[in-house]
């Protein structure tokens, strides 16, 4: 088998997030595949338009529910470009899962404390619906999302489902500015949304993920809640090519992102030269 | 170990034998402007076995193509699409009168290409090659092979490594693989009597590579591991110009990039082509976020992975020695300057 081959995926789903953001839903063409594929929350995968290239994105749907994987792409460059040009039923290459998961399993007991910034919620998403789909393992479940302004929060629909639920507490911001004269929610920047929510740190964990500024500003507020480094996971988005430890493009010092990661804990990221 | 002798003339009719049985045979060779390559020969005469120099680019291309096809893909009515193989299967191959530090070059590749995920198309192609080497009297001063643990005579990566003496070669036998090309032609070769002969070649060839080499690369690790900022990787970049020569040249450099190629609107091939860390845009994110955003960065990364990471992971050392980055930059970057400046500094404030 060569690994570099991808499997063959039809687009079954298009929503559009924001007006340059997108979702896919994905399904295996072929039906052996689809049966037996399965991840882990957090790993991702090469999608690729045949002719225009690969491209690395997280899988953002949760392994919980079978027969399909999504992506969520902003469009910038030339794959994703290619990936906006196509329509239901057309077919992409998928190769994956690669990389390591955030560890839901060790979780189970926990309260899970989600805190995410624009499209750096698609990772987080996966999580936050493997979680829901197992509800009754998790305690407390928060989720803290915000975004540039309020055209740029991706799954819309999602935040008035969770926000519905009574368990789980949800949390929208959008930056100051950015918000419309119908905007209910909150006006603020995540790392000071958080410190107001102030969600209990016993026995909880958190999962982060968004720009490195809004990463950057929210660890010392966790910190100052009680969250300890070992308790914050992330994910990292390094440039990738082969996804698989090979063609040497996401090295952070010793570390292969995609196969050391692309899950890591503040405390592992801590020890890490400073180059992502 | 096995060790028999074969004379210039039967390893020139040892070549002629392969490829009279449509076995293709590599070796350093003329090629254009008059340099020597590593190329597929016609004539056992073309081969240019002893040097003097080495050849300008390593074996690593016979191995990991400057560019390759992964695979073809054709669009079909309905969005559908249809997979096919690109690859053509690798021709059986002999490389005669390799340099130990390219021999070595490919078992050190090997490591990253074998974990966890099988690299098929390079495997492929290293089990349809058997390598037989020449021990190598010492280039010039930009070799450093004693440097990195191995030597003008190490023998990784060979299958047969052949020992310059009097009137032909003293024939090591080192793998399954090479004992297969001796007993396939049990008539080229004689039995062993230059071991002496053979001893004395190795000791010169290392003393002369020793006596200008850095010191040991290998302990250079610990001090590389908690010096990821040093005045020092600002100073040797100084001298880099991010064109990515060391790169090409070198045996061990792997990166690569994944690019598509439409060959006509339905149909295309994935390919797999050289790249390297040293150019600007190796890392940068589709934000336009650069975590190697100046040379200093991508300088330090190549001497990071060579001396620290690749050792890490794979208790590997990503260099053989063979100097060519040093001969080929034009910038006058010379990896031996740098590891004994590393060696000074890891023994000085340890």
């Amino acid at each position: 088998m060569n690994v570099y081959q991808p499997y063959l995926v039809r687009i079954a789903n298009i929503t559009d997030e924001t007006p340059d953001t997108r979702t896919l839903r994905l399904e295996f063409v072929d039906p052996a595949v689809a049966e037996s594929f399965s991840f882990k929350a957090g790993q991702f995968g090469e999608y690729s338009v045949f002719g225009a290239g690969e491209c690395t994105f997280c899988i953002a749907s949760p392994p919980t529910r079978k027969g399909y994987i999504e992506c969520s792409f902003k469009c910038v460059g030339k794959v994703t470009r290619a990936m906006r040009e196509l329509g239901v039923g057309d077919v992409m290459g998928f190769r994956g899962p690669y990389g390591n998961s955030f560890p839901v399993e060790a979780f189970y007991g926990k309260s899970v404390v989600f805190v995410a910034g624009g499209i750096g919620l698609a990772p987080v998403r996966c999580v936050i619906w493997n979680v829901l789909d197992l509800r009754d393992k998790f305690k407390n479940v928060t989720i803290i999302y915000g975004a540039r302004s309020v055209s740029d929060l991706v799954y819309k629909r999602e935040l008035e489902e969770w926000g519905r639920r009574p368990d789980v507490k949800l949390h929208v911001t959008v930056d100051p500015g950015g918000e419309t004269p119908d905007w209910k929610g909150q006006v603020g920047f995540v790392p000071a949304v958080v410190e107001k929510a102030a969600p209990s740190s016993v026995n909880a964990v958190a999962v982060v993920c968004g720009p490195p500024i809004m990463i950057k500003f929210t660890l010392p507020v966790l910190r100052k809640l009680g969250f300890t480094d070992d308790r914050i996971y992330t994910t990292l988005e390094n440039r990738m090519k082969c996804g698989i430890g090979k063609c040497g493009r996401c090295n952070i010092g010793p570390v292969y992102v995609c196969k050391d990661g692309p899950v890591f804990t503040a405390s592992q990221i801590a020890a890490l030269p400073p180059e992502f | 170990m096995d060790a028999m002798t074969i004379s210039r003339a039967d390893l020139l009719g040892l070549a002629e034998d392969l490829l009279g049985s449509g076995i293709r045979v590599v070796g350093p060779a003329k090629a254009s402007r008059g340099m020597v390559e590593y190329r597929a020969v016609a004539a056992a005469s073309e081969l240019a076995l002893e040097g003097p120099e080495l050849p300008a680019r390593s074996l690593k291309e016979f191995y990991l193509p400057p560019t390759e096809p992964l695979f073809a893909w054709k669009s079909l009515a309905g969005g559908k699409v249809e997979l096919m193989e690109a690859r053509m299967a690798p021709p059986p191959t002999v490389v005669i009168g390799a340099r130990p530090c390219d021999a070595a070059g490919v078992e050190v590749l090997d490591k990253v290409m074998g974990w966890d995920y099988r690299d098929e198309p390079y495997f492929a192609r290293r089990e349809a090659t058997t390598i037989v080497s020449i021990a190598c009297a010492g280039i010039d001063s930009s070799c450093f092979c004693t440097s990195v643990g191995l030597g003008p005579d190490a023998t990784r990566g060979s299958d047969l490594l052949l020992v310059p003496i009097e009137g032909g070669y003293r024939a090591e036998v080192l793998t399954e693989k090479g004992a297969r090309l001796v007993s396939g032609h049990q008539g080229r070769f004689r039995p062993d009597s230059g071991a002496a002969q053979a001893q004395e070649f190795k000791q010169k060839a290392r003393a002369k590579v020793a006596a200008h080499a850095p010191p040991d690369a290998r302990p250079l690790r610990s001090w590389l591991e908690t010096h990821f900022d040093h005045p020092l990787w600002a100073e040797v970049a100084l001298r880099c110009h991010g064109c990515g020569a060391c790169a090409a040249v070198c045996p061990t450099c792997h990166c690569f990039d994944i690019v598509d190629e439409p060959e006509g609107v339905t149909t295309g091939v994935r390919r797999r082509n050289w790249d390297t860390c040293q150019t600007a845009r190796f890392t940068v994110h589709a934000s336009g976020h650069n975590p190697r955003s100046d040379q200093n960065s991508r300088i330090r990364q190549r001497v990071m992975h060579k001396f620290m990471i690749y050792p890490k992971r794979f208790n590997e050392i990503l260099c053989t020695g063979c100097g060519r980055c040093v001969r080929a930059c034009p910038g006058g970057m010379d990896l031996l300057e740098v590891i004994s400046r590393v060696s000074a500094l890891a023994g000085g404030a340890g």
